[in-house]
């Protein structure tokens, strides 16, 4: 049977199973999971079946109802979720004799090739583990790692730059995430921008070297490599 | 900051029905586009709900800042930011209970991608596989990343983006509005300077179309609405096997310089104003 555990942190406080009856969550006592905590309101949440799925709903609580970090009105729940309510988290166990949910009585047909399709969670995850079996060119360590430009020569307002954003600019501009400093920079020296497969460096005003070669267009970055842009030589580098 | 646009939509030259939908709101400088998908003609619904919801939200919170943000947001966003991403939230809260409501429209959704510029700030939010380019010193960027099975395996290393480019599972994808009860949206903040180039389209330009093609495009016609019309024109000239919509965002010049009316197409340009559109 399908339950829930109320934790607090790795503690477990309370379990109940969800039958055809609502488990009611908050504060008040006369809840089937009572939560004793100031940040909870008195009904606070409550969880149920509805046509074969379990389901969360927020009781227009005051400080809302989170499913796996996301704040829901309403949200479906799976095995394995956790409903965090201020300090208190719920773990949803619905591995259980779960009526028959919706995701499992669809048919694992292979998508058709022209028909946009979105997988689930679940789909999503055997898919990606499978094509993770297969693949062995994994420079997945690597780009694990944080992309930084360390400044080797120049002027420059900081000595290391991470690079988090999908554009990052190199120049005087105030939106520049390396920012130059003299009269005449150029707003935009040279952009770099992250893609799918890396990140790549593109011209700005300016035409910049990479391992001291002038980049016709943009080029991908490798571990290692050497921009020169404006007289400031920046190390790209993958870091921990 | 003068900011010109247009876009076109087109049905492609092999599907029968447009499930892409867009909207500009000129004098917001507000830009929305999503491609629907589900059976029959719910894609078209999905879309539709998607650009309608998030334009009513925008223009909703003008009026009145205050209006309800759903999901959450980030505290470093700004206001823009905050309330394009709620519009997010909104519309996939807003497909999914229909889909959930009408048996016929099960498993309809909707990619969304859509930008909002106030000043030199650029607000992105997205989800799905369309995509939001940024041209820049000639250099054609890439402003979101695709929520596809495909791109996510060229993330892990599994495939090279070439070999994704060939994938018979090109068309999966890992998140859309209405699919899910909650859904996580992508949102970015960028800062955009004269003579920028904003692009938004469906995956019926950049499936067609090379990326070193665009940027020519973009480049060689000075006018939004015709260089978004000779894309879609592209598209169907080498297959069009879907639907086609492209919105082109020309950034002009910050403030009227001493030498603006040297610059060639300024005053053509200041003539024109971004047309109201979709389908």
């Amino acid at each position: 049977m399908a339950k829930l555990s109320l934790m607090f942190e790795s503690r477990l406080v309370k379990e109940v199973p969800i039958g055809s009856r609502p488990v009611g969550i908050g504060r008040s006592p006369d809840n089937d999971l009572p939560v004793d905590n100031l940040a909870v309101s008195n009904h606070h949440a409550r969880v149920f079946f509805e046509a074969g799925r379990l389901v969360v709903e927020d009781l227009d609580s005051l400080n809302g109802t989170f499913v796996n970090d996301l704040r829901v009105e309403r949200a479906t729940l799976h095995d394995g979720d956790s409903i965090w309510i201020g300090k208190h988290h719920i773990k949803v166990d619905a591995s259980g004799d779960t009526p028959i949910s919706v995701d499992s009585k669809r048919k694992p047909t292979a998508p058709q090739i022209n028909e946009t399709m979105v997988l689930d969670t679940k789909q999503r995850r055997e898919m990606l583990q499978q094509a993770a079996a297969m693949g062995e060119r994994s420079q997945f360590a690597g780009r694990l790692k944080m992309p930084t430009l360390v400044v080797l020569t120049g002027n420059s307002d900081q000595k290391e730059y991470v690079i988090t954003a999908k554009l990052a600019v190199i120049g005087k501009s105030k939106m520049a995430t390396v920012r130059l400093k003299g009269w005449f920079k150029p707003e935009v020296a040279a952009q770099i921008n992250q893609r799918d497969d890396g990140y790549y460096l593109g011209p700005g005003d300016k035409t910049p070297l990479v391992n001291d070669k002038p980049i016709q267009g943009p080029v991908r970055l490798n571990d290692g490599d050497v921009i020169e842009v404006c007289g400031l030589r920046l190390n790209f580098l993958f870091r921990e | 900051m003068q900011i010109v646009s247009g876009g076109v939509t087109d049905v492609g030259r092999v599907r029968t029905n447009n499930e892409d939908c867009y909207r500009i709101v000129a004098p917001l400088h507000l830009f929305v586009l999503s491609d629907g998908m589900g059976g029959e003609a719910h894609g078209e619904v999905a879309s539709a709900l998607a650009v309608e919801t998030v334009v009513k939200h925008c223009i909703e919170a003008i009026d009145n800042p205050a209006v309800t943000l759903y999901g959450q947001q980030q505290e470093a966003w700004t206001d823009k930011t905050k309330r394009l991403s709620s519009a997010a939230h909104l519309a996939n809260r807003k497909i999914f209970s229909s889909a959930q409501e009408h048996a016929d429209q099960k498993g309809m959704g909707a990619t969304l991608t859509a930008a909002w510029i106030d000043g030199p700030k650029l607000s992105i939010v997205h989800v799905g596989d369309s995509r939001a380019y940024l041209l820049r010193s000639g250099t054609l960027q890439q402003l979101t990343s695709d929520h596809s099975l495909v791109a996510e395996q060229v993330r892990h290393g599994i495939l090279t983006a070439a070999e994704a480019e060939e994938s018979q599972m090109q068309s999966v994808l890992l998140r859309a509005l209405g699919s899910q009860a909650e859904v996580e949206v992508d949102a970015e903040e960028h800062m955009v300077i004269a003579r920028d180039i904003l692009l938004l389209c469906s995956d019926g330009l950049t499936r067609m179309v090379i990326e070193a093609e665009i940027a020519g495009t973009l480049q060689s016609e000075p006018d939004a609405t015709q260089a978004a019309q000779k894309l879609v024109d592209l598209a169907n000239d080498r297959g069009g096997s879907d639907n086609i919509t492209v919105i082109v965002v020309r950034i002009g010049a910050e403030s009227k310089g001493w030498f603006s009316w040297l610059r060639p197409g300024a005053r053509k340009h200041a003539a024109e104003n971004g047309t109201a559109g979709g389908k």
